[in-house]
C-alpha cells in the first residue's frame, strides 16, 4: 500500500481544543483515557490534513468559533478548552440547538469528523455491538437436497 | 494489483511521454473511454490525480481511512447553499477508479421521460433511450449488472419495505454492478472482495491488458491547445511526502479526453483557456436525504447490502426516488442528535436502527467556481419546488418507518425533535423549518459542461467534442444536460462508451504503429 502523505494541520492550540471537544463529546462520563485521546487528536489531524488548503483553513477558523463560543452562548468569559467538562457539554448543546444556522453547521462539521474517527475504534465498535460477521447472504445460496449432494 | 501503473509519487525527474489519446481521470467516464480506445488499438495514457490501491488493500482501511485516501477533500467537501438552501455535502472519488470505487454499485438507466426530454426539448437525438440502448447493454454486460437478491436485504430494509407496502408504495429490487456479493456492507468504502465491479476491477485491467498506461498521483494542470486543437496535457506529480504537486510531467497526444467529474472538468477546461459561459453552470446535485428509525427489534442493519431496494412511485408526481441506504457505525453515529450521554445512548441503539434514503430529481441551481484553491468553490441555490420535494421525501420516509413499527424516527433536520408518533410527523411538516436546517448530501454532481446542439447552449457537442477546441473531448457526468433523478454511474458509463466509440471511428486518430 502506498504510504500516506505526511502533513499536519493543527498547531498546539488547536490540538488542545480538539482534545477538549473530544472529552466533551465522548468521555466526560467515562473518565479520562489520556493516551487514547492523544492518539485520537493525532488521527483527527491526519484526517483533516488530506483536505485542500482552503478547506483546512476553514476548519481551523471553525475551531476558533468553538473556542470563543462560551462568550456568547453561555455568557462565560472563558475559552471552550478552559471550561470544566459539564460546561463544555452545555456549550455544545447550545451550538447544536442554535437558531443561527452557521453555528449549527460548525458544530455539525466537527461532530461528524470526530464521530467518524472515534466510533471506528475497536473498543467503541464492541460497545455498540457491531460484528463483522455476515449471515444474511447465506440465505441466497441454492438449497441442495441430501440426495443431490450425494 | 494492476500492472501498467506509474505511481507519480515515486517519480523524481520530469516525465515526458507521447500517446494517441490521453484521458484525464480514471473514474466511470475515463476508464470506459480508456478501455474502448485501447481495445481499438489506440495508444492510451490515463492520468489520475489520486493514488492507486489494490482492492485487497481496502480491507485494511477503516471508513475514515477510505475517505482520506480515496475521496476528494477527505469526503469533507460541500456545496455552499445560497438563500433558502441547505449546505449539501458532496462526495466524489480521488483515486484510480474514481467515484465508482465509492458508490453503492447502484445501476439505473436514465428514466424514459428524461431521455424523451433530451430528445424533444434539447434536440439531443444521440442521447435518446434508443440511441443509447446498445451502449447501456454493452456496459451492463461488462460490469455485470445484476438484480440484488431478496436474501441480501438487511433486516432494516425488510422493515422499510413492509412499511411501504402498508402505505401502498411498491418497492423493487435494485440492480447493481456486483458479482458474488455477500452483503459485507463495504460498497461505499471499496469492496475488498472485488465483488463490486467498480471500474478499477472491470474496465482498467482490460485497458491495461491492451496497452494502456496509467499515471497515478498525477495532477493535470492544463490541457495544451495549439491552433484551436488539443495536443496534450501538462501537470505535476504529487509529492510522496506532502501530497502537494511537485515534479512536472507532459503527455503529448493527438486527442485529449477530459473526465475529471462535474466538479473539476469545468475548472480544468477554463484553466486551459476554453471560453464558454456555460462552463461550471447548470450543476445538478440530486440532493439526498435519509431518516433513521429506531425499533424494539435488534436489526444489525450492517448485515446485508447497504442498498438493495428502491421505489419510483413518487418520481413522476414529486421527482423523488426512494432508495435503501445504510452505513458503517461511525458514519451513522455522526447523524445522531445530542452531545455526550444523550448522543451515546443513541449510538448504543445502532443495532436497533434502520435507515432509508431518498434523492431529488432537482432543477439544478448549482455552479462550480474557480477560486483560491485547486478545489472548486461549489454553490447551490435550491429551487422552491425542490425544497418542497426535500421535505416531502423526509415525510414519506418517516411515514414508512412508523408504518413498519418504528418507535422513534430521527429526521435529518438540525434541531428537530425526535418523532415518536405519526402525529408528530404531521405536526412537524405542517410548518416545516427553513430548508437551511436540512441535512443533505450529494453523490451525483452532474451537468457543469453540458452537451448541446448549438455552441451557444452548452460546452460539448453530441459527439462529446468541445465546441471551442478540436480533438478535446469531455466524457463524464459534466456532459449530462439535466438532472436525471437516479444514480448516475451507469448513464455516465454508457454515454462515455458512445463517445469513445465515436472517437475510435475517427480517421484522425487512427492507430499508429507502436
Amino acid at each position: 500500500m502506498p504510504r500516506d502523505f505526511t502533513r499536519t494541520t493543527f498547531f498546539a492550540r488547536h490540538r488542545v481544543l480538539v482534545r477538549a471537544l473530544a472529552e466533551a463529546m465522548f468521555t466526560c462520563d467515562r473518565g479520562p483515557d489520556a493516551a487514547r485521546l492523544e492518539a485520537f487528536v493525532d488521527d483527527i489531524d491526519s484526517f483533516v490534513s488530506h483536505a485542500s488548503r482552503m478547506l483546512r483553513l476553514g476548519l481551523l477558523l471553525m475551531l476558533e468559533v468553538i473556542r470563543f463560543a462560551p462568550f456568547w452562548l453561555v455568557w462565560r468569559p472563558a475559552t471552550f478548552e478552559s471550561l470544566p467538562c459539564p460546561d463544555r457539554i452545555r456549550v455544545l448543546e447550545r451550538m447544536e440547538s442554535s437558531r443561527f444556522v452557521p453555528v449549527v453547521l460548525v458544530f455539525a462539521a466537527y461532530k461528524a469528523i470526530l464521530c467518524l474517527v472515534y466510533f471506528e475504534h475497536r473498543d467503541e465498535l464492541a460497545d455498540v455491538g457491531y460484528s463483522a460477521e455476515r449471515t444474511r447472504w447465506v440465505r441466497a445460496l441454492p438449497l441442495v437436497s441430501s440426495q443431490a449432494a450425494e | 494489483m494492476l500492472d501498467g501503473i506509474l505511481a507519480g509519487r515515486t517519480v523524481e525527474r520530469p516525465f515526458v511521454t507521447r500517446a494517441d489519446v490521453v484521458v484525464v481521470g480514471s473514474g466511470a467516464g475515463g476508464a470506459v473511454v480508456a478501455r474502448e480506445l485501447a481495445r481499438a488499438g489506440r495508444d492510451v495514457v490515463v492520468v489520475e490525480e489520486g493514488g492507486y490501491y489494490a482492492p485487497e488493500e481496502y480491507a485494511a482501511m477503516t471508513p475514515s481511512n477510505t475517505f482520506r485516501r480515496l475521496a476528494r477533500e477527505a469526503a469533507l467537501g460541500a456545496a455552499v447553499g445560497l438563500g433558502e438552501t441547505p449546505l449539501v455535502a458532496v462526495m466524489s472519488g480521488k483515486c484510480v477508479g474514481g467515484s465508482s470505487v465509492l458508490t453503492g454499485g447502484v445501476c439505473f438507466r436514465v428514466p424514459e421521460e428524461v431521455h424523451d426530454e433530451w430528445v424533444s426539448r434539447l434536440g439531443l437525438v444521440a442521447m435518446g433511450a434508443r440511441a443509447l440502448e446498445p451502449h447501456y447493454r454493452a456496459i451492463e454486460s461488462a460490469v455485470h449488472v445484476e438484480t440484488v437478491p431478496d436474501a441480501l436485504r438487511s433486516r432494516g430494509t425488510d422493515l422499510f419495505v413492509e412499511g411501504a407496502d402498508k402505505l401502498g408504495i411498491p418497492m423493487r429490487p435494485l440492480r447493481r454492478n456486483t458479482h458474488g456479493c455477500r452483503g459485507e456492507g463495504r460498497c461505499n468504502f471499496g469492496c475488498p472482495r472485488r465483488a463490486k465491479m467498480s471500474v478499477d476491477v472491470s474496465m482498467l485491467p482490460e485497458a491495461v491488458a491492451n496497452g494502456a498506461r496509467i499515471l497515478s498521483d498525477a495532477l493535470v494542470e492544463r490541457v495544451e491547445i495549439a491552433g484551436g486543437r488539443a495536443v496534450g496535457v501538462r501537470g505535476r506529480f504529487r509529492s510522496e511526502s506532502t501530497g502537494e504537486p511537485g515534479v512536472p510531467f507532459h503527455v503529448e497526444a493527438d486527442l485529449v479526453v477530459v473526465a475529471c467529474g462535474a466538479l473539476h472538468t469545468p475548472l480544468l477546461l477554463r484553466r486551459s483557456g476554453l471560453r464558454s459561459r456555460h462552463l461550471g453552470r447548470h450543476l445538478t446535485l440530486h440532493p439526498s436525504t435519509r431518516v433513521f428509525a429506531l425499533f424494539d427489534e435488534r436489526l444489525d442493519g450492517w448485515d446485508g447490502a447497504f442498498q438493495s431496494v428502491y421505489s419510483d412511485h413518487f418520481f413522476r408526481s414529486d421527482g423523488i426516488t426512494l432508495i435503501s441506504a445504510f452505513g458503517p457505525p461511525s458514519l451513522l453515529a455522526a447523524g445522531f442528535p445530542g452531545v455526550a450521554a444523550r448522543h451515546r445512548d443513541y449510538v448504543r441503539r445502532l443495532p436497533f436502527t434502520a435507515a432509508f434514503g431518498a434523492l431529488i430529481h432537482d432543477d439544478g441551481g448549482g455552479r462550480v467556481h474557480r477560486w483560491l484553491s485547486r478545489e472548486p468553490l461549489v454553490t447551490y441555490r435550491m429551487s422552491a419546488r425542490d425544497r418542497v420535494r426535500l421535505f416531502r421525501a423526509m415525510r414519506i420516509l418517516a411515514d414508512m418507518a412508523f408504518a413498519a413499527g418504528a418507535k422513534e424516527v430521527i429526521l435529518p433536520v438540525f434541531g428537530a425533535p425526535t418523532m415518536r408518533t405519526p402525529a408528530d410527523v404531521a405536526s412537524f411538516f405542517a410548518a416545516p423549518p427553513s430548508a437551511r436546517r436540512a441535512e443533505s448530501v450529494s453523490f451525483h454532481p452532474l451537468g457543469s459542461a453540458r452537451m448541446s446542439m448549438r455552441p451557444e447552449e452548452g460546452v460539448v457537442q453530441p459527439t462529446g467534442e468541445t465546441w471551442a477546441a478540436r480533438n478535446l473531448f469531455v466524457a463524464d457526468g459534466s456532459v449530462i444536460p439535466t438532472s436525471i433523478g437516479v444514480n448516475s454511474q451507469l448513464p455516465i458509463m454508457a454515454i462515455a462508451h458512445r463517445i469513445a466509440q465515436g472517437i475510435a471511428d475517427r480517421r484522425a486518430t487512427a492507430p499508429r504503429t507502436r
